[in-house]
């Protein structure tokens, strides 16, 4: 199994891009069932030994004891024993209480070397002169003075040059008067199971490995998805401003929403391997709840009122306003709860509830319900909602669509801010999404509508800026936003005529694509902060980019770019992002 | 004999397929279907009445499908063998077990086969967990003689134990059994039972049973014995009592094993898929590992060894294998494929009956039984 993972994870670090990932998806997704069937396999090999030598010396055990009516002799009797016990893959003995084997089964002898018969009177280390673990000893004499059954003793014994992995069970064997005249020892040869334990162990460290090798890969081709995404949706937006009948209107709305869905699954899968990966940071910085709500009010309203749904943010007046938190990362789990809820509910109202559950100098605790009047979710698939790729079956065949991603951000993403999830729900009767999340409270005033006003848009007439990216499409859609703000624009189709043209000419802004032609825009980034190094020139830089892994900013950044939008973006982000940095710069 | 095979987990599915085939010119005379209790079995009873078609199928634990195109173990799922065999070399016909014994039922059905052929060799399902599923063996054999060729299985419900049941085209049936039989001059029909379980423990007497219901072992109540040597839950049965069935010693006989299907709580006995005789000497039994697998592989091989052409095989593998051997099971039913290479459909049983290749016929559990049917050519 091993080797089939290693050879899988080769496989996928030689993909190139997203055409060859689908070329190879195929034979990727057999290996995978492959590997998956036989860590089944081995996984309950690995289950199953255990749970069954447990009944099976449950048996043995409650066998010896049957005889105490028979006789005293403990010779006498384990001899009827052992007739029956040939057949057993276990190593059964029996000792008297000065711990000599007075009887042992066929698989015992087969062990040792020696006829059954020979092994009567001899002590362990008679038969097993390599035998130097003591404490085994002990245990026996132990059972024989205390009269207490030992189990599942695991050791490492070395014999004929071959090591092998034993558990062993004792138990004391007592004649009709109750006294104690010897032991039953009842060993398994677990070697197999100890070496599946160490297979299981490699593979699941493979996987990890695997897991590493799949969020680079998810990476780099995040960025092969989303260039054309960045295409449809500028495109889409250039369409809007020019004459359409009202058929053509509705078709564009089509696209759009279609194409902002697979942008939210792209997040979500790009989320998800950051979360795995470990790379999510939060961003706590102060934010206003209820500028938080308004936004999911606007955005929800309007698709409930598509499906004629009542959508309701109700707010407990004692929940504070002014919070410290990531106020993206709840926006993002409200906004997921909340579509599930209308994903499943054909009638009546989604209520977003908000109280506060704890409270303390300068820290709040806040509960956050998203109440729905669905379908509801049947009690056994509750435990695995949360669970990556898991989703409720609505009848036997019938799945509801979704990545099954979404839910188990959301946990991940309560986990990282210190809260909890969970939903209470009946099928038939709605569910309840519920959250915790615990935000610091900030020391400005609560009165604080007068703070962050968003600015005004600037008028950009009259500025200059120069556009570096290599996508026709791409340079349209920007060109036309950007024209739309006032600018005057000027295009470079790389890297280099880029850093010529700077040359050239005195921009206001200078936006750069990342992956370029000749020169790529780090390139370009560091060779202009150069030249403008020692100088009082500082041009403001932006980079335009569809690597959009979190923790990329701080490498744009550093390359000395001012600010950096990724790819698809909206004529608002773009507008807003460079307000901020033309009105501060 | 022309064979199409097709599985899927639901009717709506199991009736589109079946058209499907219809529709490319394939005309069936017969179908062999085992089908999850989840699936509306009445639904598919009354899909097939129109299609005049003889159906043998039952309810199954777990069921599995093998040919070159796919190799599908289902659970919660149907698989199904269309046949066009030889009208008049075959019949199929489903007995109720109502107000009767099981040996009784088992005469009824004995007396049907030697109606239909001189020398017929026949393949049984029984449904009902209360069936004996020894005693109906008794009772064909008591018509027909040993010398039969006796092949099938109880039907299960995915571990259930609520019901279970048998089905024609025209009818569903919770309590009783159907038979295909086959004209021996046509077709050539052969098998084998392996099991690979083990006794362990010290003999014990039953000391009250009737029939399959045993109340006491060594004075002492069934199920309290059951809880006491395997340190298990009342809960915990009939299901664990299926993997540590007792293993019946009978005089100058082999042992046969007898599964626990049914529990009750309140006169504290166990119901067993078939006959523990009151006196009978019994231990516990238990399958001794994953090495089972390689067992099976050997008899399996030694049967092909000794019967290497047929056209179809049919498995009855008993739901406790399956337990015991987990994912591990494909191994064995694969290796029962690879040999032939030909369509093998089966499900996972409450009982097995077959006899080893040209010995008595007996009712079994834990075992693997496989049969394999052969058209024999035309002689004109």
């Amino acid at each position: 199994m091993s080797n089939k993972i290693l050879s899988l994870i080769d496989d996928l670090s030689g993909i190139q891009d997203a055409e060859d990932f689908s070329v190879q998806r195929g034979h990727i997704i057999a290996e995978l069932k492959k590997i998956n069937s036989e860590y089944d396999k081995l996984q309950f090999k690995y289950e199953r030994s255990s749970k069954e030598k447990s009944i099976f010396s449950s048996l043995l055990i409650r066998t010896s004891a049957d005889l105490k009516q028979v006789s005293d002799n403990l010779k006498v009797r384990a001899e009827e024993l052992s007739t029956l016990l040939t057949t057993i893959p276990a190593y059964v003995y029996f000792k008297d209480t000065s711990l000599n084997y007075m009887i042992v089964n066929q698989s015992f002898a087969e062990l040792t070397g020696m006829p059954a018969s020979e092994v009567t009177g001899k002590k362990i280390h008679d038969i097993f002169p390599g035998y130097s673990n003591t404490d085994y000893l002990e245990k026996e004499a132990y059972v024989i003075e205390t009269g207490t059954a030992l189990y599942d003793i695991e050791e490492e014994m070395e014999h004929n040059d071959r090591k092998r992995w034993v558990n062993s069970n004792i138990a004391p064997i007592r004649n009709a008067g109750n006294q104690i005249i010897g032991l039953i020892g009842i060993s398994w040869d677990i070697t197999e199971r100890k070496l599946h334990e160490k297979e299981l162990r490699h593979a699941k460290e493979l996987a990890e490995a695997g897991t590493l090798a799949k969020n680079e890969f998810i990476a780099s081709i995040s960025h092969e998805f989303r260039t054309p995404m960045a295409g449809i949706l500028g495109l889409s937006e250039i369409l809007r401003n020019t004459q359409l009948a009202g058929e053509q209107m509705d078709l564009l709305k089509g696209i759009t929403s279609s194409a902002e869905n697979l942008l939210v699954l792209l997040n979500d899968v790009l989320d998800f391997s950051a979360i795995e990966a470990g790379k999510m940071e939060m961003d706590y910085q102060p934010f206003m709840l209820d500028r938080v709500l308004k936004d999911i009010s606007l955005v929800m309203s309007m698709k409930a009122e598509e499906k004629l749904l009542r959508f309701v943010i109700v707010t407990d007046h004692a929940v504070p306003n002014l919070l410290i938190g990531d106020s993206q990362r709840l926006r993002q789990i409200l906004i997921n709860l909340t579509n599930n809820a209308l994903k499943f509910t054909e009638k009546g109202s989604i209520e977003v509830r908000i109280r506060l559950a704890e409270e303390s100098e300068n820290r709040a605790v806040l509960r956050f319900e998203v109440v729905d009047t669905g379908i509801g979710i049947p009690v056994e698939s509750m435990d695995s909602l949360f669970r990556v790729f898991s989703r409720v079956r609505q009848d036997k065949s019938k799945l509801i669509s979704g990545t099954g991603l979404g839910l188990s951000i959301c946990k991940k993403l309560t986990d990282l801010m210190g809260g909890n999830i969970g939903v209470e729900s009946a099928p038939g009767e709605g569910s309840t999404f519920w959250f915790t999340l615990p935000f610091t409270l900030s020391n400005l005033q609560r009165n604080n509508e007068t703070k962050s006003q968003p600015a005004e848009p600037q008028g950009f007439a009259k500025k200059m800026v120069l556009v570096a990216e290599d996508n026709a499409i791409n340079q349209r859609i920007v060109s036309f936003q950007l024209k739309k703000m006032g600018f005057e624009v000027d295009l470079a189709d790389d890297g280099q005529q880029a850093f010529d043209k700077y040359h050239q000419k005195k921009y206001d802004l200078i936006i750069l694509d990342i992956q370029m032609p000749v020169m790529d825009g780090y390139q370009v980034a560091k060779a202009i902060r150069e030249e403008e190094k020692g100088t009082s020139r500082h041009s403001a830089i932006m980079a335009l980019t569809a690597n959009a892994m979190k923790g990329d900013r701080e490498m744009y950044l550093g390359a000395g770019m001012d600010e950096y939008v990724s790819k698809p973006f909206t004529f608002e982000i773009l507008q807003k992002t460079i307000n901020s940095l033309l009105g501060n710069s | 004999m022309q064979l199409k095979t097709f599985h899927g987990d639901s009717v709506k599915e199991f009736k589109q397929t079946w058209e499907e085939q219809l529709s490319v010119g394939f005309s069936p005379n017969a179908a062999m279907i085992f089908s999850s209790v989840d699936l509306e079995l009445q639904d598919i009873v009354s899909f097939l009445k129109s299609m005049n078609v003889n159906v043998f199928g039952c309810s199954s634990c777990g069921e599995f499908l093998y040919d070159d195109q796919k190799q599908v173990i289902s659970e919660g799922g149907f698989v199904c063998m269309m046949m066009v065999l030889r009208p008049e070399s075959f019949a199929i016909k489903l007995f109720n077990g109502r107000e009767k014994s099981s040996f009784e039922l088992g005469n009824e059905m004995g007396k049907w086969a030697g109606e239909k052929f001189t020398d017929p060799a026949i393949l049984v399902l029984g449904s009902g967990l209360d069936t004996d599923g020894e005693q109906l063996v008794r009772g064909i054999q008591h018509i027909r003689g040993n010398d039969l060729k006796m092949f099938g299985g109880l039907a299960g419900d995915d571990a259930q134990f609520k019901q279970t049941f048998v089905f024609s085209e025209n009818s569903l049936e919770n309590n009783g059994a159907i038979a295909m039989v086959f004209n021996n001059q046509d077709y050539e029909i052969n098998g084998i039972a392996t099991s690979g379980w083990v006794g362990i423990g010290a003999d014990k007497i039953v000391t009250h049973s009737e029939g399959n219901v045993v109340f006491t072992i060594d004075g002492q109540p069934a199920l309290d014995v059951y809880k006491d040597y395997l340190n298990v839950k009342e809960s915990d049965l009939p299901e664990i009592g299926v993997e540590y069935p007792l293993l019946v010693k009978k005089p100058g006989l082999p042992d046969v094993l007898r599964a626990v299907v049914n529990v009750d709580t309140v006169k504290k006995s166990l119901i067993f898929a078939g006959t523990v005789p009151n006196g009978a000497v019994v231990t516990f039994s238990s399958s001794p590992g994953f090495e089972i697998i390689e067992f099976t592989r050997n008899k399996v091989i030694e049967f092909y060894e000794k019967n290497r052409e047929t056209d179809m095989l049919v498995l009855f593998s008993c739901m406790a294998r399956h337990n015991a051997l987990g994912p591990n099971i494909s191994e064995e039913i694969d290796e029962a494929w690879q040999n032939w290479a030909k369509p093998l459909i089966g499900f996972f049983t409450y009982g097995e009956i077959g006899n080893n290749y040209n010995a008595v016929c007996d009712f079994h559990n834990e075992t693997f039984t496989m049969v394999s049917i052969k058209e024999k050519p035309d002689v004109e």
